[in-house]
């Protein structure tokens, strides 16, 4: 802790590097990497997914860069040097409660565990961030390991903690803002220039050099580690989505009037319903000979719901209670397609709501990834 | 009208099978199918003079009751038009029914019987009668 007259503190003060040039790249991609995630994960996650996506892998090298340069870095920069700082948060309360709070050279304490606060809650988001992507979407490293109920569960704490660093961020400006107007030092320049006034009188203890040599093979070693893992894992097959046999009566007898809707989409007892009363099928007749409908009723409990881990798979198993046998009665379907436009369902390029193909590229795989979904034009009735 | 040289022949044809007489598109399958139902016709009725395809377009056209709501005619997915694209309820498209633009209607016996179960039913709540399935494939063949 170091005293100094609030007033003359920019014009007539030594200024020094605190922060290294590092760490402040590191600064302000982290704060680009987190808005363009936070962005695209509020605001329609399945049209960002992607950008989404490549904001959390930054987010995961600017952590490792992070852990490794809070090994071999510059003084400040330096974990043990921000532990350090920690021991002072009492101080600080009481002189925060004093209104004269004290002012730093390098770290101040409350600032400190701020960064710890964000650096922890941004392993976890990135953590289960990965779950989810692996779970739920059956994609990136983990969808071999990872199912879609342990993705679910993930989700929720990543959606909390999302919301606790939009809070965090709130706290840490307000913070950032008010030591400034305290200590009448820019310290967003600071973040910026590396530069914080040297108090009067006060002896910079001979900082610790940065080793980059160390800092750079141990991220080269992490990288390589942990890349060739997450790449192992990744040739994993995704898990609950089983090699499926092509079966061409399934194909030719319920693809005749529509798209033939991947097994996958309904549970067994939705597909037994179904088959049951082919004669009254959604206001037609259906029916079949008995042996193409054995062969059909054979394929679609092998291949129905219960055998996939995928979301569409897990979600659609919920049928309506009014409308078993409907994909586009269930909740879920009705919720995901209630912001698009009725009138696009009718038009010539789709047709109908049943006609998933035309929207979601990848429905013949059972999959329904967001990046495949491909909307057309409505144009004409 | 009933007596008309054209039924005449599809009568010999159904006997002789001289498949030249056929009035368009002849394939050996469908004349078979053709004899069958006309086999049956005979059955049901000794009577029976042969198909007509102005009765097959009469059928084809009418609108139907005693079948399901949304399917009162084969009109309903096969398009006004049998030269044309027809299209399912669920929107899929349904090739011409026409002969002359689908040589391979009415060639599959299998096919052939499924399709006029099915939509039969839809339409008219009932199975057609063989003189009623006849006349919609001689009607179909000559477009
Ligand atoms: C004769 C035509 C026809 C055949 C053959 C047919 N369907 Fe359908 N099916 C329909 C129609 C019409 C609908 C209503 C769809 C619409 O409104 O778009 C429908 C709807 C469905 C739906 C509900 C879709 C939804 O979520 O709204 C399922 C599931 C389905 N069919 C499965 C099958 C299966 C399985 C077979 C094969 C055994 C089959 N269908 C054969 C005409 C047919
Ligand atoms: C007119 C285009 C269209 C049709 C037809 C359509 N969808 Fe979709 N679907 C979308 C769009 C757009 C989204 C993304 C909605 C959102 O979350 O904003 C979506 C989302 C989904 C999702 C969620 C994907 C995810 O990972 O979040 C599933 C599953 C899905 N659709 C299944 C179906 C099925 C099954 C059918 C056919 C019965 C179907 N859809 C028909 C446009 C369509
Ligand atoms: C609900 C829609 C619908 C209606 C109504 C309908 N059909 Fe069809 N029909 C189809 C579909 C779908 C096919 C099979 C697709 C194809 O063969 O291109 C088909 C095929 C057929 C075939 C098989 C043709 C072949 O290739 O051998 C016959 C015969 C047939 N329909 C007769 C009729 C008759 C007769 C009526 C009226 C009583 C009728 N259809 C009404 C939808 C319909």
């Amino acid at each position: 802790m170091v005293n100094w007259s609030v007033s003359d503190a920019h014009s007539s003060l030594q200024m020094v590097r605190v922060w290294d040039l590092p760490t402040r790249l590191f600064h302000w991609l982290l704060v680009l990497s987190v808005f363009t995630a936070l962005l695209t994960g509020f605001l329609a996650p399945e049209w960002w997914l992607g950008l989404h996506l490549t904001a959390g892998y930054a987010i995961v090298l600017l952590l490792v860069f992070r852990f490794v340069w809070g090994i071999f870095g510059t003084e400040y920069a330096r974990l043990s040097n921000m532990a350090n700082a920690t021991r002072g948060i009492w101080n600080y309360v009481r002189g925060l409660a004093l209104l004269r709070p004290p002012h730093y050279f390098g770290h101040n304490p409350a600032g400190v565990f701020m960064i710890f606060g964000f650096l922890a809650v941004f392993v976890v988001l990135v953590v289960t961030g990965l779950m989810i992507e692996g779970g739920e979407e059956k994609q990136g490293p983990l969808a071999g390991v990872t199912t879609y109920a342990l993705g679910h569960r993930a989700k929720e704490v990543h959606e909390v903690l999302a919301l606790l660093v939009l809070l965090m961020i709130g706290i840490h400006i307000a913070g950032v803002s008010v030591e400034s107007w305290l200590q009448g030092v820019n310290l967003v320049r600071g973040m910026i220039d590396g530069l914080m006034p040297r108090p009067w009188g006060y002896h910079i203890p001979t900082p610790r050099r940065a080793r980059p040599l160390a800092a750079g093979s141990v991220i080269l070693v992490l990288a390589i580690a942990t890349g060739g893992a997450l790449y192992a894992l990744s040739t994993l097959p995704p898990l609950g989505i089983p090699p499926m046999a092509e079966n061409a009566t399934y194909r030719a007898e319920c693809g005749a009037c529509h798209w033939s809707f991947h097994p996958s989409l309904l549970p067994r007892s939705s597909w037994e319903q179904l088959l049951a009363k082919l004669d009254e099928h959604f206001g037609e007749d259906a029916s079949l000979p008995a042996d193409k409908k054995n062969e059909i009723a054979r394929y679609l409990a092998a291949y129905s719901g219960e055998s996939w881990d995928t979301e569409a798979a897990n979600r659609f198993r919920l049928v309506s209670a009014s409308d078993p046998m409907q994909i586009t009665k269930t909740s879920y379907w009705v919720a995901k397609h209630r912001q698009i436009d009725p009138k696009l369902f009718q038009s010539a390029a789709v047709k109908s709501s049943s006609n998933c193909t035309a929207c979601h590229k990848d429905a013949d795989t059972g999959r329904f990834d967001d990046q495949r979904i491909e909307v057309p034009k409505a144009s004409g009735p | 009208m009933n007596k008309s040289h054209k039924i005449a022949l599809i009568s010999l044809l159904s006997l002789s099978n001289v498949s030249m007489v056929l009035p368009a598109a002849a394939d050996p399958a469908r004349d078979a199918i053709l004899a069958t139902l006309a086999e049956e016709a005979k059955k049901a009725d000794p009577a029976f003079g042969g198909f007509s395809a102005e009765r097959g377009q009469a059928f084809f056209a009418a609108k139907h009751t005693g079948g399901k709501p949304d399917t009162p005619s084969c009109t309903s997915c096969h398009s006004q038009d049998p030269t044309a694209a027809g299209e399912t309820r669920a929107g899929k498209r349904i090739e011409p029914l026409a002969v002359s633009k689908n040589p391979s209607r009415f060639t599959k016996v299998d096919e052939v019987n499924k399709w006029f179960g099915r939509n039969c039913n839809s339409v008219l709540g009932r199975e057609c009668t063989a003189v009623e399935k006849g006349d919609f494939i001689i009607y179909l063949s000559g477009k």
